[in-house]
């Protein structure tokens, strides 16, 4: 097994473990810990894919920007930080139906594309060519999107004088 | 290509921008005036509509259009792979959905002149007609499913923006999680498709179909799609939410939601699912992995004939037993998707074309039904169908309207609702085969609904009203002031119910006039539509 | 040159995409919501990632460098996505004084 591999189900596991604790910790802002660490996993996947400008960007983004807003989130809707009624309700259905997609999928693994996936390294320089050619108007619709968020989301949470 | 030639064709969706930027920039200098943010929205859309309209080359504007005709349905081997073409189908759902933003912001202007939030709304509004404008000329599977985003999040903020009730601020957080997890659904689903496919290119992936070497990858894939559109379009499993969202909404934005920014996803069917329902024929070819052939057309079809026909029984169904006239529109609204399905399972020209006017016509009845309801509600009078005992005598023009939209609604001859159904399941019985059966759930479906749109006529206009109806009401009284005139409602209002009217009725008689553009632009989508 | 095995990359991009499905369906607090759209979304952008090193290999492909531009855009726009959902929430939490869905009952039947 060579040392990518090995990298790999290190990160994978590190994955699929902190995205589940992140959900059924008891107190929430353990849950921020568990989704940073998983954060930055994914960017260190990245990494190991060759893509080191995605990786900077899931750690500015997700890792830096999400994780605090995240983390804002909570301090403001909530008089005391460490407060237990995270996880709660886990009902049986919604757990089973998990469990048997997940199932589902792995027992219909063997029909996706098998072999080895020789990893090929994108120039970033190609990268943002290619962003601000062909593939401007991906671009240009994120920044609209951004916009109308922008023109809610301030009008919703600024303080009214009425 | 000078600029002018790369920007001329994009003018509906710059003027509806520039709009939106001329209502953002006037709010932030203090013009507080409901009126003036209505007429800019409105003023940008017409403009729009009329450039759209010319686009389809409808003879008196025909002169105006800004997409050259060498560029309209033009197929694959031409186009190569830019994220973005001009058909006349997507001409013909622009069309529609800048009437359904015309009638919503016009009859808005009727609200209290120095409304808190009202430039938001009008920017809202906008930005969301810019996210369906999009939508229509999307080629590409990630820019269709940005271009939804860019509606759906509007349409979020939208439905909190009376930011003091909570009501509205509720029916916000579930459109949200809801719209949020439909995203989470269909992004997955495009990601493995690109993964099978190395494009997202809808072009390229209908003229590849299912002759790639990942079959299960792909029925993932558009099954995780599927499941993502259902959400938006309110197909009967993925439909709870509609309701409540309706309900909560405040009026305006609930006509908006259900007339105009739900058709999106219908016309992201369309781009998506006409190709492989259609040609889905596949023969393995070389692959690199594993040799897989699969033969997905028939999968798809039953799959979404299924759930037509579901949606449109469940929706009757509850719409039956529902007691508040809200509830009992937003489900009459979840069946109607369950006929416009009908064309895409069909998937022959004549079907798509029926398709495309129930929706046009939809768009128009219950655009129209909810503007009545927030008239009906701005006239104090509750939310319950039996609170609107002998509206027929206290408002006989109103109540006139309204029965002509619910007559159009259960498909009464003489109406647009009348044509569109008749084209629909004409096409159905064309197409043979089991076709037929849906064709037949359609008219069983349809005779249903006669029953509740009937009994709301018979309230309206059989039952007598309540002694003094009027001092009986509870709540919030509406702000009466000198420019809530026409009996009440405000001229703005009362003129885009007419005006909803007139066309109903227009069309129902003289259906020719936008039944030879639909068919023509049906058949151009069916030959070189991504 | 690195060489990483397909199947182990799809396995985990769907156990984290049944991760997330799961925390949507049964997670009542909003920040938990949110934490799961967000596994959800990180899902589909690392499998835009690894197919645009697959997709070379694909027939009629040359490039995979869309997918890495996917991914870019996805990242911005799950992030946009958030904070329009902690506005709601603000908002709802400043009329109401709670963020757990479950206490949103006004519009039951």
């Amino acid at each position: 097994m060579s040392p990518e591999e090995l990298a790999f189900l290190a990160l994978a596991l590190i994955a699929i473990v902190t995205g589940t604790l992140a959900l059924l910790v008891r107190e929430l802002i353990h849950t921020i810990v568990w989704i940073g660490v998983f954060f930055v996993d994914l960017a260190a996947l990245y990494f190991l894919l060759l893509a080191p400008f995605l990786g900077v960007l899931q750690l500015g983004v997700y890792a830096g920007a999400v994780t605090i807003l995240l983390l804002f989130g909570i301090m403001v809707t909530r008089k005391r930080i460490f407060s237990r009624e995270a996880a709660t309700g886990i009902t049986a259905v919604p757990v089973a139906l998990a469990v048997v997609a997940f199932i589902f999928l792995l027992v219909a693994l063997p029909e996706f594309p098998q072999g080895e996936l020789t990893v090929r390294s994108f120039d970033p320089s190609l990268l943002s060519q290619n962003l601000f050619g062909p593939g401007g108007p991906w671009l240009l619709l994120l920044g609209l999107v951004m916009l109308s968020a922008l023109i809610g989301a301030i009008y919703l949470v600024r303080e009214g004088r009425e | 290509m000078t600029f002018a030639d790369f920007a001329l064709p994009f003018l509906p969706e710059i003027l509806v921008l520039v709009g939106v930027l001329l209502v953002l920039l006037l709010d932030v200098f203090g013009v507080k005036r409901i009126e003036v943010f209505g007429s800019i929205t409105v003023g940008a859309t017409l403009l729009a509509l009329l450039f759209v309209v010319a686009d389809l080359g409808f003879l008196p504007f025909a002169a105006l259009s800004t997409v050259p005709a060498s560029r309209i349905d033009i197929p694959l081997a031409v186009v190569g792979t830019p994220l973005y073409s001009f058909t006349s189908l997507g001409f013909v759902f622009q069309a529609i959905f800048l009437s359904a933003t015309l009638l919503v912001s016009l009859a808005s202007m009727s609200r209290s002149s120095y409304e808190k939030g009202a430039g938001v709304f009008y920017a809202l509004v906008g930005m969301a007609t810019l996210g369906m404008l999009l939508v229509g000329i999307a080629s590409d599977l990630i820019f269709l499913l940005l271009a939804i985003e860019v509606t759906a999040i509007s349409t979020y903020l939208l439905v909190g923006y009376t930011r003091r009730d909570p009501r509205s601020l509720e029916a916000a957080m579930k459109f949200y999680v809801i719209g949020a997890l439909s995203t989470v659904i269909s992004f997955f689903g495009a990601s493995l498709l690109f993964g099978a496919y190395g494009s997202t290119n809808l072009y390229y992936l209908r003229s590849v179909g299912g002759a790639v070497g990942y079959p299960t990858l792909i029925l993932l894939g558009y099954g995780l799609l599927i499941a993502g559109l259902a959400f938006k379009v309110t197909l009967v499993p993925f439909h709870a939410w509609a309701v409540d969202v309706y309900d909560g909404a405040p009026s305006d934005v609930s006509a908006f939601l259900a007339g105009g920014t739900k058709k999106i996803g219908l016309f992201a069917f369309f781009l998506v699912f006409l190709g492989p329902v259609l040609f889905f024929t596949t023969t393995g070819t070389s692959n690199p992995f594993n040799a897989g052939v699969l033969n997905t057309g028939p999968i798809f079809q039953i799959v979404l004939g299924v759930l037509a026909v579901v949606t449109m029984t469940v929706g009757n169904v509850l719409a039956l037993m529902q007691k508040e006239m809200k509830r009992m529109l937003a489900y009459s609204s979840i069946s109607q998707v369950g006929y416009m399905m009908i064309g895409i399972v069909i998937a022959t020209s004549p079907a798509i074309a029926g398709a495309t006017l129930q929706i046009f016509s939809h768009t128009f009845m219950k655009t129209g039904a909810f503007l009545v309801v927030a008239a009906v509600a701005s006239l104090g009078i509750g939310p319950l169908i039996s609170d609107w005992k002998g509206l027929g005598q206290r408002r006989p023009w109103l109540s006139i309207a309204f029965a002509l939209i619910l007559l159009s609604l259960a498909g009464v001859p003489l109406t647009v609702g009348f044509v569109s159904k008749f084209v629909l399941f004409s096409s159905a019985v064309q197409a043979q085969g089991y076709f037929i059966w849906l064709a037949v759930a359609g008219l069983l479906n349809s005779a249903i609904s006669v029953f509740y749109y009937g009994r709301v006529l018979k309230v309206m206009f059989f039952d007598a009203p309540d002694p003094e109806p009027e001092a009986t009401v509870a709540g919030p009284s509406p702000p009466v002031s000198e420019r809530l005139s026409m009996g009440g409602l405000g001229y703005a209002r009362a003129s885009t119910i007419a005006l909803i009217a007139v066309v109903i009725v227009t069309f129902g008689i003289f259906p020719q006039v936008i039944l030879g553009p639909i068919q023509s632009a049906a058949q151009h989508f069916l030959i070189a539509g991504p | 040159m690195t060489t990483l095995a397909i199947t182990g990359f799809l396995a985990l991009s769907f156990a984290l995409f049944a991760i997330a499905i799961f925390g949507i369906l049964t997670r009542r607090n909003f920040i938990l919501l949110l934490v799961s759209l967000e596994i959800g979304m990180n899902a589909a952008i690392l499998n835009f990632v690894y197919f645009a090193a697959l997709a070379p290999v694909n027939a009629g492909s040359t490039n995979g460098l869309p997918g890495q531009s996917i991914a870019v855009v996805l990242i911005g726009f799950a992030a946009t996505e958030i904070a329009v959902g902690l506005a709601i929430v603000l908002a709802l939490n400043r009329s109401k004084g709670s963020i757990n869905v479950a206490d949103s009952t006004t519009l039951r039947n």
